[in-house]
């Protein structure tokens, strides 16, 4: 029997650390901890891609995973491909401060920026979860 | 003089999606700071009068991962002025058989041919601010 599939798409902004963690915990929430239960997709497909990555919302409950309050992975799932089934917005657990420190590179992340990405991907992980029961 | 956006893919499927980012943040953050600097892709994908400021009628460098050219098309829809795109899957033609590592993290490989894209990347930063400085 085929596994329910809930989309998770991330903003993986450029300029800020909340891009990185946002990046790396849908990541890890894909490879380790639900790999049988979520697809992703990259963002920047809704241009650049045809149909059938526009149809990512209509195909997938989805949870977007922004960084910052400009919610842009969620307000570019809307505008493009469909409504969104639940969001993640990182600043409202890790805090502006934070998720807008330009610390960005993989190179110069630390233990304590892994932790906010479990801490996030956690998060990730109780939206799957949920949708997955219902 | 405005600097010039290097602004990458960051595709979240493979490695070279990571190589495009850790490319551009390479060029913005290291060699060339004061010169470039990068804009979140996501917000120029919103379409938002804000973020299409960001890149309208300015000189742009695109970083992709893979042939979809996710950066290059988003930067060119937002009207900026894309004057180089690179692609990690070209560089990756003269490194064939490398392990590069995966979108969560890069070998030791890997981030060589991330080193060596980032400086070509600032190279043509460099002639971009050259041009600019000339042309008055």
């Amino acid at each position: 029997m085929d596994e329910k599939q809930v989309g998770v798409l991330s903003c993986s902004g450029e300029e800020c650390l909340g891009g990185t963690i946002a990046r790396l915990a849908t990541r890890k929430v894909m490879e380790v901890l639900r790999p049988d239960n979520v697809v992703t997709l990259c963002l920047p497909l809704y241009i650049a891609g045809g149909e059938e990555e526009r149809d990512f919302a209509k195909t997938y409950p989805v949870i977007s995973v922004d960084a910052c309050d400009k919610c842009c992975a969620k307000r570019a799932t809307i505008k493009y491909s469909g409504a969104v089934k639940d969001s993640l917005v990182l600043s409202d657990i890790l805090g502006e401060d934070v998720v807008l420190s330009k610390i960005v590179s993989a190179r110069d992340l630390k233990e304590e920026h892994y932790k906010m990405v479990d801490e996030a991907a956690e998060e990730i992980c109780k939206r799957v979860d949920k949708i997955l029961a219902e | 003089m405005s600097s010039i956006k290097v602004i990458a893919c960051s595709g979240i499927g493979k490695a070279m999606g990571l190589m495009a980012r850790e490319a551009a943040l390479q060029v913005t953050d290291k060699l060339a700071p004061d010169v470039a600097e990068t804009v979140c892709l996501a917000y120029i994908v919103t379409g938002d009068e804000d973020a299409r400021n960001k890149v309208e009628d300015l000189n742009c460098i695109t970083v992709d991962g893979c042939p979809a050219m996710c950066a290059a098309k988003s930067v060119e829809h937002a009207g900026g002025i894309v004057q180089a795109k690179y692609r990690v899957i070209d560089e990756m033609r003269s490194h064939k058989g490398v392990n590069a590592g995966t979108g969560t993290a890069l070998t030791e490989d890997g981030w060589q041919i991330v080193d060596e894209l980032a400086e070509k990347i600032a190279g043509k930063v460099a002639e971009l601010i050259r041009e600019d400085q000339s042309n008055g």
